[in-house]
């Protein structure tokens, strides 16, 4: 993932059209699983593949135009552009085409990747437990902890999207980890 | 003995980065969306090219001082 960020520096410096369909050839799978997941929780397809489409456009053709220099920020760009046109969709479309994915189906989901028969046990320990945190924290924690853990967003991301400081939101999830260890343990 | 449960925050860390794994395994990318978003850098690519070829003037279009015919009076 290191290199993301050097792939997008480089593109931003690239003048030749081939040279850049050449690094877009490199950049887009390293962006696109993520993007993919982060859509797919929010939007059912067939809407979330258009939407997915939309953003990775989005994101692609706009590298030349970010300004960021860490990893941390590329994502974070990502993320907002995200945020920005799936509320578009929300806007766009009716609701029933854009129900989010339920906690339940995410925990099936969860369920089938701790059930992956190629874990160690360790692992699937340490995953039993993570289902079994994430179970039995509070709704608003729930989310929180699924936004931070499950999607990979960072305490920044969650705090634009949520606008509050990214203090406040580092000190909910340590509290929400707090809070669920001790019930869980 | 049973085994002692690990730091929630590296349990749920791990279990996010192989749900995001099993996810991406499950939904491999589409060729045809990488071809989209190469179609969009192109028709960005051409607009930039466009309005770079708008903001230099044409090397015929450089203005050079035009030099008026003499008035019949100065030539003699």
């Amino acid at each position: 993932m290191d290199d993301l960020i050097k792939l997008v520096r480089t593109y931003r410096l690239t003048v030749g059209l081939a040279e850049r369909l050449q690094l877009v050839e490199e950049i887009f799978p390293l962006i696109e699983p993520a993007m993919r997941f982060f859509v797919f929780s929010a939007v059912r397809p067939p809407a979330a593949e258009d939407v997915l489409q939309e953003i990775l456009k989005a994101i692609v053709t706009g590298m030349s135009k970010f300004r960021g220099s860490t990893n941390g920020e590329l994502w974070g760009w990502c993320y907002s552009i995200a945020r920005h046109k799936l509320n578009d969709q929300f806007r766009r479309q009716a609701n029933d085409r854009l129900q989010p994915m339920s906690p339940e189906e995410l925990s099936q989901l969860v369920e089938a990747t701790v059930d992956n028969a190629s874990l160690s046990a360790g692992d699937k320990h340490d995953l039993e437990y993570a289902m079994k945190l994430l179970k039995n924290s509070k709704p608003d924690c729930y989310e929180y902890l699924r936004k931070h853990f499950l999607f990979g967003l960072s305490y920044g991301d969650i705090a634009e999207e949520q606008e509050l400081s990214y203090g406040s939101v580092k000190m909910k999830i340590g509290r929400c980890l707090d809070e669920v260890q001790s019930l869980v343990s | 003995m049973p085994k002692q449960n690990p730091n929630a925050e590296t349990a749920l860390r791990k279990l996010g980065q192989q749900l995001r794994q099993d996810f991406a395994k499950k939904h491999p990318i589409p060729e045809k969306s990488l071809e989209t978003v190469k179609d969009a850098v192109r028709e960005e690519w051409e607009k930039e090219q466009k309005a770079e070829r708008e903001k230099k003037p044409a090397p015929g279009d450089a203005k050079s001082p035009r030099r008026e015919p003499p008035e019949p009076d100065q030539e003699r």
